[in-house]
């Protein structure tokens, strides 16, 4: 049984398209292994028990808080953190240009749960209602705007993506 | 949305989008904890589990016996290292008490929470976990929580040495209030409570300090609001010289006077710094963050009105528990509160009494709004519970009581002076904002189904660009301008943003003075090396004294290139034209200029047509806003604030009667700040405002047990609104400029948590009038919602 | 009590019940870690050792056999929500699933086996489920032992997350004719639940032939309800016997408990409005209206 155990796990990460092959301490959250070992810093530490959602990534293309999720359980994973949703060419993500143009975010450190939910609703969703914005960003809060220009900059990302069809009323 | 320059009419009053923004959208801005240095330690701090305890021994031994420790040490340590921390606000100036404020406890822990060892280490987890082997023998004092106790004759002095617990008191009063009372036709009374809640901003506090071995100074990269005066309170508390410190603020995640200076922790992770010659990082948890609060005070006022419903007289008696005494601005907040009332009531003769009572909770911290919101609630519950007595509606009996229109600049009878307002006008925009007569055709429509529908409106006076006589609490404030030899611009200034994106606004500024395109000029902030000295980011005044200052400082330098643009073509000045970078002259057909030509020109022909000017482009100036007077009038009394801006927010709910749970159906709010820079970034901050003061009524709150143990640990228990709770707010604008400042410009940013805050109680007690419930005490949680109405109904509930 | 912790991924359960058999004290089982990340982010718990059971193929899928449907303790709750077999099967279920707090990051990754072995009076998982007739499977190197779950809830021996395994949890399908209705009370959108009720009623024509309610969230325990409404039997569902119901649910609550979403005395008459409220979602159309992820 002495050889199932080890101090520390090996796993194998594509961070935003980049393979890394770590070996994490037991105990050590994704958020630290993304933000010390690899070096990503888009992803924020607020609360370290879940309930903010600034450490928000993507796990195989579902959101997730990072803070509350182990390194060392993710043998093989693709991570998709804010940092990865440019194009080849550096261009803003649909969901990213949305934001900037109706102003959505002020102090920003919210953003990775607010924008990557963002995104997991409307891959999903191609025409959100209002209440399914708000279910799909219940895990994230933000202090600063009052949601207003959140939910605003959400609902234009959804039309930019995908314009409603000529024949739905 | 539209957005950019339209042709010859300039940026300010547009919605620019602030170029500031794309970083954290793709997870490249730099926050505090995002620096991490070669040779990077990590610090734990161990807290005070006693409200209030002797502490008779400290043993590190154990801590530093774990592998990858290289420091642990207690109060008496630190002690011999520094001085007590400079108050960021002294209430000695004021009369009040002060005395030594540690960074960490030495013979007694007077909160809960409060530092008594710090251990440094490789990493945090193992400072941590260093940090619980280290050894304190207390002796449990008996810890004072509640302010009755804590003011009761023979309390035991939270502070060793101090003759009782009041750190200071001040009274405002104005004309012959006892005569008005006594004369009155009728006097109400309004006992209000406001319970202890935070900012909470997004981001927690970190401080990652370096001590640079060449210069043998300190680089301090904080989550700091006010960088420049926080030099001096790090030289003074150890023991060096200013200029050996250097404070870099670099993108903060949000701060609403949280990140004011006078933390332990500040100049605490300095020392570790300089002790340990590496660099040191402090971040805080969410756990320790909840322990800063604000505005937990006791109101009890009393308005004397006339037979017409006018306001004669106005008494409050005011205490506020602000827990241990602290160098962090938090009870200049019971200052603040006293000195806006009466608010937007043109009532003279006033009787307040204000209180700051020190007990064993953790210390106050500044918190947006900074007194003047509790100000609003207290005004605003109690004006709608003398509407209700009075028999007039709630509406009426405010326009008959604001100052009117005409009355500005208006001497207040705490001794400020107003400078602009139409409060009548910016109360009926609210309400029509919202619909008003709408919302009650459709309450009365539910109250005939037995459902609980209310509406509650409640006007915010917010003073803004405070600055306080003697202290680094300054109404003036300055910018850089450079202008370089390509012609893009360079913008250093001394406010600082929390991430309200202030620079876009300073930028908008700066490129309709200069004439440029507004992409080519960039604005830098928070690093005390390069931005002329400023007081950084509080009370609304990053657009007055920072814009006021980027428009002169841009002024002079436009002077400059107009003057060597004028000499190159060989014109005068005041015949040139600047239209997308070019200079032309009406004097002169078909001779153009580019403006980096101009500025090169700046540059290298000092001595031929730049003759005119002393090079570089480049100028520094202050903005002092002219409405501040610091020379006492014959009452003594000073007007710290420069302008005044105001709002009224409206606020629609419905009360389920059988839970007590609030359900937010519309909300509004009519806005005067004045001239708008940028109107998108005021709306942000109009809503941002709301739903922070939504919060703080319905949910928010930091408890304690009955031995001053603090319950509220995480955002489990801490819970703020999330999406779901909040409804679309309708914001319009309602503008009276200031008279004084540039553009008229009165500030935002500020206000807003009163006038929500108040307004939910109002609509609330609206909602719940049928059933005879008045409540005056928050949170509105539907626990607390449902007992008053069960206590209403003595006990038998709702049919 | 450990700064270097070990971990360990068995392949399977046999390896798994063998290793947690070896290690004496201070192992803890991790899944999807959204229940214990929290408390060993700030040093609450320093296990020794972490047992991830992560990779464990037995321990997910969704089957169905002779109408009991076995969902696996890995299954997430997003899964729970989603499921075809859980959806037509188990409603109340899936319904529950989608009132769990936390937010999609949440729902993708906490785990069902986890939010019981959490035993957390505010959460959604179990209530729903002691509504309904559920059965635990736990698995340690003594054997396999099935029990139900209003056992495990009373049974503090079980040794799950640190000695035993919670592998699948075991309900029967729905009946046909079952009505179910779910209702939260939170404080706000992003609250705790301060009163749950979950509720299963079978009617015969007009009349209530069986109701079992559960209240979660009001104490420390869950309260399963039914021979306290052995007087609805029988009975039209009236204005009387919602505050029948009410009634019999408030008194089932003993010891209430008290914290920052809401006071006992609150919570203990809440017990009722949300039973009520359950039992009226149950019998209104909403139970037959499609779930919506």
């Amino acid at each position: 049984m002495e050889d199932l155990l080890d101090t520390s796990a090996l796993i194998q990460l594509r961070v935003d398209g980049e393979l890394h092959e770590l070996d994490v301490l037991a105990g050590r959250t994704l958020l630290d292994v993304l933000r010390d070992d690899i070096g990503k810093k888009g992803t924020h530490l607020g609360c370290k028990t879940g309930h903010c959602g600034a450490c928000t990534v993507m796990i195989d293309g579902k959101v997730a808080k990072s803070c509350i999720t182990m390194a060392a359980t993710l043998a093989r994973a693709t991570i998709t953190t804010i940092e990865g949703l440019l194009d080849e060419k550096g261009g803003l993500h649909p969901i990213q240009q949305s934001f900037w143009d109706e102003a959505g975010l002020q102090c920003g450190y919210c953003a990775p749960g607010i924008v990557l939910s963002a995104l997991e609703l409307v891959t999903e969703n191609h025409h959100p209602s209002s209440e399914d914005i708000e279910l799909a960003l219940a895990g994230s809060l933000c202090r600063c705007t009052g949601y207003q220009s959140i939910k605003r900059s959400v609902a234009e990302a959804c039309v930019r993506m995908y314009p409603a069809d000529e024949n739905i009323n | 949305m539209t957005q950019g320059k339209e042709e010859l009419e300039g940026y300010v009053g547009k919605s620019i989008r602030a170029k500031e923004a794309r970083a954290p959208l793709i997870g490249k801005a730099k926050y505090t904890n995002d620096y991490t240095f070669s040779g990077q330690l990590y610090a734990h701090i161990l807290r005070s589990p006693h409200a209030a305890a002797k502490i008779n021994s400290v043993d590190v031994s154990g801590a530093k016996k774990v592998a990858g420790v290289h420091l642990a040490i207690c109060g008496q340590d630190v002690f011999e290292h520094t001085n007590g921390i400079t108050d960021h606000l002294n209430p000695a100036i004021f009369g009040g008490k002060s005395t030594r404020l540690p960074c960490m406890a030495v013979d007694e822990a007077w909160c809960f929470g409060q530092p008594v060892a710090i251990v440094v280490a490789e990493d945090e987890r193992t400072a941590r976990y260093a940090a619980s082997r280290i050894q304190v023998d207390y002796t449990p004092l008996d810890p004072i929580i509640d302010v009755e106790k804590a003011v009761a004759k023979g309390a035991r002095s939270v502070v060793p040495g101090w003759e009782d617990n009041t750190l200071i008191y001040v009274p405002f009063m104005n004309g012959d209030t006892q005569k008005a009372f006594d004369t009155a036709s009728q006097v109400i009374t309004t006992d209000i409570k406001i319970h202890r809640f935070s900012s909470q901003p997004m981001e927690t506090r970190c401080y990652n300090a370096m001590w640079e071995h060449d210069t043998q100074s300190i680089t301090l990269y904080g989550t700091c609001q006010n960088p420049h005066p926080l030099r001096l309170v790090i030289a003074e508390t150890l023991r060096m010289d200013e200029n050996k410190i250097r404070i870099i603020a670099s993108t903060i995640g949000g701060a609403f006077g949280l990140k004011m200076h006078g933390h332990p922790e500040e100049p605490l992770i300095c020392l570790m710094a300089k002790l340990l010659g590496r660099p040191v990082k402090w971040v805080e948890s969410r756990e320790e963050c909840l322990l800063i609060g604000a505005r937990e005070q006791q109101h009890k006022v009393q308005m004397a009105f006339d037979s017409d419903g006018v306001m004669v007289g106005l008494r409050d008696h005011v205490l506020a528990n602000i827990g241990a005494p602290s160098a962090c601005p938090g009870w200049g907040m019971v200052f603040l509160t006293g000195l806006t009332m009466p608010g937007p009531y043109k009532v003279e003769n006033i009787d307040i009494h204000m209180n700051a009572v020190t007990t064993n909770k953790p210390s106050w911290n500044a918190a947006r709004g900074y007194g003047k919101e509790s100000t609003a609630i207290a005004l605003e519950l109690a004006m709608d519970n003398a509407a209700r007595q009075l028999g007039i509606s709630p509406i009426d009996l405010r326009l008959k009581n604001f100052i009117a229109k005409d009355a500005f600049p208006y001497n207040s009878p705490t001794g400020l002076v107003y400078d602009s307002g139409d409060y009548s006008g910016v109360l009926l925009k609210a309400l029509e904002t919202i619909g008003y007569q709408d919302w009650k055709d459709r309450q009365a429509a539910a109250r005939s189904e037995g459902r609980y529908l209310g509406i509650g409106m409640a006007f915010e006076l917010t003073p803004e660009g405070g600055t306080i006589p003697g202290t680094m609490v300054a109404g003036y404030d300055s910018s850089t301008v450079r202008v370089g030899p390509d012609g893009t611009v360079r913008v250093l200034t001394g406010i600082t943003s929390p991430g309200t994106h202030n620079a876009t606004a300073m930028a908008q500024i700066a490129a309709d003075e200069l004439g440029v395109d507004i992409a080519k000029i960039e604005v830098l902030q928070g690093d005390t090396n390069s931005s002329p000295y400023g007081f950084g980011n509080y009370s609304g005044r990053s657009t007055i004294v920072g814009g006021g200052s980027v428009a002169l400082a841009a002024q002079d330098v436009r002077a400059k290139i107009n003057a060597v643009a004028a000499a190159l073509l060989e014109v005068e000045p005041d015949t040139l034209n600047l239209v997308k970078g070019v200079f032309s002259s009406s004097a002169k057909k078909d001779a153009t200029l580019t403006f980096a030509e101009v500025c090169y020109a700046s540059y290298t022909r000092a001595y031929d047509v730049a003759l005119c000017i002393d090079p570089p482009l480049e100028a520094t100036r202050t903005f002092k806003p002219p409405g501040i007077s610091h020379l006492p009038d014959k009452n003594g009394r000073i007007n710290p604030y420069p302008s005044y801006s105001n709002a009224v927010y409206v606020v629609v709910c419905e009360v389920d009667a059988d839970t007590g749970k609030i359900d937010l159906l519309s909300l509004a709010a009519a806005h005067d700040c004045g001239k708008v820079i940028n109107p998108i970034l005021v709306e942000g901050q109009v809503c941002g405002a709301f739903a922070m003061g939504l919060g703080g009524a319905l949910t928010e709150d930091i408890q304690y047990d009955a031995n001053g143990i603090q319950l509220t640990k995480s955002f489990k228990d801490y819970v703020m609104l999330r999406m779901a709770d909040i409804p679309p707010i309708g914001v319009a604008h309602h503008d009276s400029p200031n008279p004084d400042n540039y553009l008229g410009l009165k500030g935002a940013g500020e206000a807003g948590v009163g006038g929500s805050a108040a307004a939910l109680v109002n609509a609330v007690n609206d909602a719940l009038e049928p059933l005879g419930v008045l409540m005056h005490e928050m949170p509105l949680t539907p626990s607390r919602v449902w007992a008053a109405i069960q206590d209403a109904n003595n006990g038998e509930g709702v049919n | 009590m450990s700064l270097h912790p070990m971990y360990a991924r068995p392949r399977d359960l046999e390896q798994a019940t063998q290793l947690l058999a070896s290690l004496s004290s201070g192992a803890v089982i991790i899944a999807g870690g959204q229940e214990i990340m929290p408390f060993i982010n700030y040093g609450v718990m320093m296990p020794d050792v972490y047992v991830d059971i992560g990779g464990i193929s037995a321990l997910r899928g969704v089957n169905v056999e002779s109408d009991e449907v076995s969902i696996g303790a890995l299954t997430v709750h997003r899964d729970v929500q989603s499921t075809a077999e859980i959806l037509e099967r188990l409603p109340l279920l899936a319904y529950a699933a989608q009132q769990i707090g936390g937010g999609w990051q949440v729902h993708n990754r906490g785990t069902i086996g986890g939010n019981i072995v959490a035993m957390h009076p505010l959460y959604d998982i179990a209530p729903a489920l002691l509504a309904l007739d559920t059965d635990v499977e736990l698995l340690s190197d003594k054997g396999l032992q099935r029990l139900s779950l209003s056992q495990l809830q009373n049974d503090s021996s079980h040794g799950l997350g640190s000695s035993s395994i919670l592998t699948r949890v075991l309900v029967d399908t729905m009946l046909p004719n079952a009505l179910w209705g779910y209702y939260k009370l939170k404080n706000t959108a992003g609250a705790y639940g301060s009163a749950n009720a979950a509720v299963v009623i079978q009617m015969d024509g007009e009349k209530i032939a069986s109701i079992r309610i559960v209240i979660g969230a009001v104490s420390e325990k869950l309260v399963i309800i039914s021979e306290a409404l052995d007087g609805c039997l029988g009975c039209a569902y009236t204005l009387e016997v919602g505050q029948a119901i009410e009634k019999a649910c408030v008194e089932a609550i003993d010891e209430p408990l008290s914290d920052q979403q809401g006071d006992g005395v609150w919570r203990k008459a809440m017990a009722g409005v949300a039973a009520r409220r359950a039992t009226e979602m149950a019998l209104s159309n909403l139970t037959n209206s499609s779930i919506k992820r």
